[in-house]
């Protein structure tokens, strides 16, 4: 095959980019029929590569050549003229449309002026067929889970004729049941004649399925074309964070007996009466971390807004330090020591046109040193602030910089300082980690360490399996909002806590309370 | 000092603004001007909101202007009043005019009065007109106001509305809900009753509530209000709308109904040129007629501080003849037109 | 969330540890004058003001007038000591409008019905004003209070329907408009709580007795801007500018702030303030005929008031981020429900406020003639304003001017309708040069802490 014209080729590829890393001088050769991973940590430029690449950014220099021809692309309607398809992280289907509806939409077969059916469903047929991506085209989105989604998200780029599939980040929203079925699935597409661009920062995946591996740190291809036989997962990671990563891990116990926060029978409803929290029982003591494994949408989201008081409890009862708190309004909860980091930063969690000092007032608005009665204590609130940004290693110029300049990562230092202040009793953290590099994570997980360490109850709630089981004391499985099996994380795998949040095997290691 | 500086502003932002653009040619701006100009006349006058083209009151009034402009051969000058503004807008915008040399004023609308009993005590040169004076009464030996008695010439064509309905019920349509327009309201429903006791009067439908001034100008809430009043069986419909009207007008007149204009003769109205065979009569109030006899008078020398009353007795409001259409009840008409004026009928003005 | 921002970044002089590295005084000035301060701040406005004015001169140009002396005519006209008094007073209500208005859009509502609240306010608080006879500042204090609780409680109602049934805003107060203007026309009523002079086409409400009214402002303008009482003021705000501006370079001890240039920098300040208080305003607003608003302090103090709410209690805080973010405000505790109600009763009872110049100081009485459609007026003041208490004044006086000014444009034979289009394109010109400049700002920021980080200048690091 590397005899032949490459499918697609990068070469001296460089954005200046404000703010965040650029793309510095990147070569990507890409041959056809081959999958191809392109590794990265969060934040090392691989998105601004692929964006490049599908036409949604244009380089400020450097070439972009597709099967041997140079190829300008001014939006990715040219992109996809020439033959590239993305698939995005976060699927862009509409819920209420039919699987054929979703991938013809857009691109609609015409015939007599009138939308061609019967065309589309045996063209989506046969491709499913050929592709082995078993899609029943006639049923609604909405019904569908998501690794059927990301089949048809994969369907609609094939029905566009891309001979080059982006798949981007494609197994962060999958468990790992569904990443094999996926990887099935691009072997299948390789077979056909397709190539395939995966991005991800999973080595074992990436060593698993690619054909060829590129690695791109801070902005720059670090290593081209490597052979996934001949690395070893620890030289890969070493290539892709400069160091050797840190590992999420407790050390000894420090739980005590004191129980924090006593959730009893919790229900949460949706408007339509439909439990999305079903009848949660979960305690968590002083100087414990009770993680929470569930596959995204299973009613994490609501029991942590149940307890913070953004959503209302519909039966049952939560209690904290000994006072029954479920009828409490969110800044009561938060006056009395509760912590928290929300799951969405930039919506939740800050302020984005804020200075970093009002952005540290954020939650705590109503106490010290923020405030003295009803008045702002600026003095207080910029000091504060200063005194995180050293102790959280916040990287910035300075406290009245907006939110909005810092990189993600900073920002979660900011949040997770602003959190950890004024002595929590309990914090509820949702992915505290995600989307940041490896220097922070490791940080925020010492962090986690400390405060547990001082008496802080935690409720973690992570997609990161690893992270999850390194991290808990006790970690519980959420599906459907129920909890359905509370499993030891001292000797649990990902593999099996895996296959216990889909529900498939839930007897792996697990112990039923 | 200060004098000086503002001056010298003034001269800075000018010259920077000549030097910026000063190849634009046009209209110049005339500036300044002594108040007492005595050899040319130049007639400043302010409109109510509407202004010009409201093809009713304001209309008139700009007819009136024309005519001065047309047979006493001087120079005019018009300024628009914004809606919703306060008293002291319109004393501003009279000032401007006295400053600039404009002499006499014409404050057009009752809104004018106080404006006008402020500022012509600081130009005493300056002769003002007030028309639709409130209170008839107006302050200084430099002011005439203009008073009309709307309800005489409302009382008599009510009572053409009434001899020329066939169903008994007639209908009547004021602009906005203030008590000018009940005036109008009071002399029709007086007149009707006068002429056929037992005719109907539809209760008196209002376009809009102020401060929403639509109900003068917007012909839409005219028509709706016109169907409605069709629809309850009157077959002749008065309005005191003022633009509004023209949706009344056009309405009635394509439901082969009779309507009564307000103002002016509206049987001349290119508006509704094509109903205009339905226009039964026209109440008119010359407000023409008093800006005209008002220039006249100040041109002449003549001018006279006070009020003047216009009425039946001197034509000064009464009704239109064009199309022929009350050509049969004229004899009664006149009747009331002469008892009125002799005295015999007092006319109720709410 | 940009109000007074502290003074940017200047030297990058860390603290501890590392070597403290130098910047002189002019070079941290120049910083803090520099793309992220000041330059922008005032700069946008200037930008924006230049270029309506451009398509102002060509649109004159296209109706067949002469822009020079078309602008010229109004400049002399909107200068004269009478067209200052009309200028002041009109700007006072579209202030007071404009700041109402603010209120909500700080916390993104919109509330559409100032104009029902401040027109039902000054109504029934006039209706109230003439059938009382109180002594002095009681009777005045009295019809203010009734305002701002008429226009609080008219605007809780949109405030309650949004919170309890979801009803937006925007659609509510449009209503509750027209609600009040039939409440108000059904009460202007000889019958009910108006009476009408005989042979009026006026309706009014009964005069405010004497004891009952606010008497000009003139004489007090004249006595603040000349004798001791200028002295005093020129002395302490001088000395008040110089102290902030260095203060603010020294606050919380941080690192990279430089006294020396904060002392600069005030004093420029302080040089400026004094020239334009007693060189400009001082001789522009003495001896002014006619009369100007006894309550136009009141607007004044509204705005102090405002500003301080926003920028230093947590009321304002919790306002400014539900506007923000309303999803980061709920996470952080503010409760929206609460928020929604207070800020609209706080919007409409500023709102009450409107009307009370005008009718304590020259109408005396609600009739057919009291202005009305100020809340409008108020929506492209406060957009044009920036929804800032400084920026909002600015935005008053310049639409004042130019609303004083229509009536000499017919004069030159320029349709007055042309000031609409003045208007509307100096907000439409405003919010397009805000909103690239915001989005350059925001770049540029990005790019300076990426640069600064890169160059060691790291508040983090700086400690360690």
């Amino acid at each position: 095959m590397p005899d032949e014209v490459p499918a697609v080729r990068l070469t001296s590829i460089t954005k200046r980019f404000p703010g965040v890393v650029a793309n510095r001088d990147i070569d990507l050769t890409i041959n056809k029929g081959e999958v191809h991973a392109l590794c990265g940590e969060n934040g090392a430029g691989k998105s601004t590569l692929m964006k490049i690449l599908y036409g949604m950014q244009k380089p400020d220099e450097g070439t972009i050549e597709i099967d041997g021809q140079e190829v300008s692309f001014k939006t990715p309607a040219d992109a996809i003229a020439r033959g590239i398809g993305m698939v995005h992280q976060h699927f862009k289907l509409a819920d209420n449309l039919t699987v054929l509806e979703n991938v013809i939409l857009g691109a609609e077969p015409k015939r007599r002026g009138r939308i061609d059916f019967d065309a589309a469903r045996e063209k989506i047929r046969e491709m499913s067929a050929a592709y082995g991506l078993r899609v029943d085209p006639d049923v609604l989105v909405e019904t569908l889970g998501v690794g059927d989604r990301q089949r048809v998200e994969i369907l609609k780029v094939l029905y566009r004729g891309a001979k080059v599939l982006i798949l981007d980040e494609p197994t962060a929203v999958l468990v790992p049941q569904e990443v094999d079925e996926l990887f099935g699935n691009l072997r299948e597409l390789k077979a056909e004649g397709l190539t395939v661009l995966f991005i991800s920062h999973k080595l074992d995946e990436v060593l698993s399925v690619a054909d060829a591996i590129s690695v791109i740190r801070r902005g720059t291809s670090v290593a081209t074309c490597l052979d996934p036989r001949e690395i070893t997962s620890r030289r890969l990671a070493e290539l892709m964070v400069g160091s050797e990563l840190p590992t999420p891990e407790l050390r000894e116990s420090t739980v005590t007996e004191d129980v924090q926060l006593d959730v009893a029978k919790l229900t949460v409803l949706t408007p339509e009466g439909r439990p999305v929290v079903d009848d949660v029982s979960l305690r968590i003591r002083r100087g414990e971390i009770v993680g929470l494994a569930g596959v995204e949408g299973n009613g994490q989201s609501e029991l942590i807004e149940a307890l913070m008081g953004i959503r209302s409890a519909d039966t049952g009862t939560i209690t904290y330090g000994g006072d029954d708190i479920t009828h409490w309004p969110t800044r009561k909860r938060r006056e009395a020591g509760i912590a928290y980091i929300p799951e969405d930063r930039h919506r939740h969690g800050l302020v984005l046109e804020g200075a970093l000092w009002e952005n540290r007032m954020l939650g705590h608005q109503t106490q010290r040193p923020n405030v003295r009665g009803p008045w702002i204590d600026r003095g207080g609130a910029r000091r504060d602030t200063t005194r995180i940004v050293q102790a959280y290693d916040v990287r910035t110029p300075g406290i009245d910089v907006p939110a909005a300049a810092l990189s993600g990562g900073n920002q979660q230092k900011l949040i997770v300082g602003r959190e950890m202040s004024g002595e929590p009793r309990l914090l509820i953290a949702a992915h505290p980690t995600r989307g940041i590099d490896v220097g922070a994570q490791a940080a925020i997980w010492e962090y986690l360490r400390q405060a547990r360490a001082a008496g802080l109850a935690v409720l973690l709630i992570s997609a990161d399996l690893e992270e999850l089981i390194g991290m808990s004391d006790t970690l519980h499985v959420i599906l459907r909002g129920r909890l359905v099996a509370r499993v030891d994380p001292g000797t649990v795998t990902p593999e099996e806590l895996g296959s216990a949040m889909t529900g498939a095997g839930s007897d792996a290691g697990a112990a039923d309370e | 000092m200060r004098r000086g500086l503002k001056i010298s502003l003034v001269t800075l932002t000018g010259a920077a603004l000549t030097l910026s653009a000063s190849a634009c040619g046009g209209k110049k701006a005339e500036t300044g001007g002594g108040g007492d100009d005595k050899k040319t006349l130049k007639v400043g006058l302010a409109f109510d909101i509407g202004g010009r083209g409201d093809q009713s009151f304001n209309d008139s009034a700009a007819a009136g202007l024309d005519r001065v402009k047309k047979d006493l051969n001087i120079q005019t000058e018009e300024i628009s009043a914004k809606p919703d503004e306060p008293d002291a807008d319109k004393e501003s915008r009279l000032r401007l005019l006295a400053t600039k040399g404009y002499n006499p004023i014409i404050g057009v609308g009752f809104a004018y009065t106080n404006s006008i009993n402020k500022v012509a005590k600081a130009f005493p040169n300056t002769k003002f007109l007030v028309v639709d004076a409130d209170q008839c009464k107006v302050e200084g030996t430099n002011v005439l106001g203009a008073c009309f008695s709307e309800e005489q010439g409302s009382f008599l064509v009510g009572a053409a509305a009434a001899l020329k309905s066939k169903t008994g019920t007639i209908g009547f349509i004021g602009g906005v809900n203030v008590p000018l327009i009940h005036k109008f309201q009071a002399g029709y429903e007086a007149g009707a009753k006068a002429a056929k006791p037992g005719i109907k009067v539809l209760p008196a439908k209002y376009l809009t509530e102020p401060p929403n001034f639509d109900g003068f100008k917007n012909p839409a809430l005219g028509t709706e209000a016109a169907k409605g009043q069709l629809d309850k069986n009157a077959d002749v419909i008065y309005h005191a709308a003022g633009g509004a009207g023209i949706g009344v007008i056009n309405t009635v007149g394509a439901a082969k109904k009779l309507a009564i204009g307000v103002d002016s003769d509206q049987y001349n109205l290119p508006a509704v040129a094509p109903v205009k065979e339905q226009i039964l009569t026209s109440m008119v109030k010359r407000v023409d007629l008093s800006v005209f006899d008002f220039v006249e008078s100040v041109s002449k020398g003549t001018f006279q501080a006070g009020t003047k009353k216009y009425d039946l007795s001197n034509d000064g409001v009464g009704y239109a003849t064009s199309g022929g259409k009350v050509d049969d009840i004229k004899a009664k008409l006149d009747q009331f037109k002469a008892d009125i004026v002799s005295g015999k009928i007092k006319v109720p003005t709410k | 969330m940009s109000e007074p921002q502290e003074t940017p970044k200047t030297a990058p002089a860390p603290a501890g540890g590392g070597s403290p590295e130098h910047v002189p005084a002019w070079q941290a000035i120049l910083r803090g004058l520099g793309p992220r301060g000041w330059a922008l701040r005032l700069g946008a406005p200037v930008l924006a003001l230049v270029i309506s004015l451009v398509i102002t001169m060509i649109l004159l140009r296209v109706t067949g007038a002469d822009p020079v002396s078309s602008i010229q005519s109004m400049i002399d006209y909107g200068t004269t000591d009478s067209s200052i008094v009309d200028i002041l007073n009109r700007a006072t209500r579209y202030y007071l409008s404009a700041v109402a208005v603010a209120i909500g859009f700080r916390m993104a509502l919109l509330n559409i019905g100032v104009d029902g609240q401040y027109r039902l306010a000054a109504f029934l608080a006039a209706a109230l004003g003439g059938a009382l006879t109180l002594p002095a500042p009681f009777g005045q204090m009295l019809v203010i209070v009734a305002a701002m609780l008429i226009g609080g409680l008219w605007a809780a109602i949109a405030g309650i329907l949004k919170v309890t049934r979801g009803v937006s805003e925007v659609l509510s107060t449009i209503m509750l408009n027209a609600i009040a203007t039939g409440v108000i026309a059904y009460l202007l009523n000889d019958k009910r709580l108006a009476e009408v002079r005989p042979g009026s086409n006026n309706v009014a409400t009964a005069q405010i007795p004497e004891s009952g009214r606010v008497g000009p402002f003139n004489g007090a303008l004249n006595s603040i801007f000349s004798g001791p009482v200028l002295w005093v003021i020129l002395v302490a705000g001088a000395a008040a500018i110089v102290y902030l501006s260095y203060r603010k370079q020294v606050a919380a001890g941080e690192p990279g702030k430089s006294p020396v240039a904060g002392l600069v920098l005030g004093v420029i300040g302080a040089a400026v303030f004094v020239a334009v208080t007693a060189l400009v305003v001082g001789p522009i607003l003495t001896d002014l005929p006619g009369e100007v608003y006894g309550l136009l302090p009141m607007a004044v103090v509204v705005g102090i008031v405002f500003w301080v709410v926003i920028n230093f209690t947590r009321f304002g805080f919790d306002l400014k981020v539900s506007g923000l973010s309303p999803t980061a405000a709920q996470a952080s505790g503010v409760s929206a429900k609460r928020m929604v109600v207070i800020t609209m009763i706080a919007s409409g009872a500023v709102a009450g406020l409107i009307g009370m110049p005008e009718l304590l100081g020259a109408s005396y009485e609600y009739s057919l003639n009291f202005p009305a459609g100020l809340g409008f007026t108020g929506i492209t003041v406060a957009l044009l304003g920036r929804n800032h208490p400084f920026g909002i004044a600015l935005a008053a006086l310049l639409f004042a001017f130019l609303d004083q000014t229509s009536d000499v444009l017919q004069e030159v034979d320029v349709p007055k309708e042309i000031v609409g289009v003045m208007q509307g394109v100096v907000v439409l010109t405003v919010v397009i040069v805000y909103e690239l400049v915001r989005r350059w700002e925001i770049r540029l920021q990005q790019r300076t802490v990426a640069a600064e980080l890169a160059t060691g200048h790291d508040l983090a690091k700086g400690a360690a």
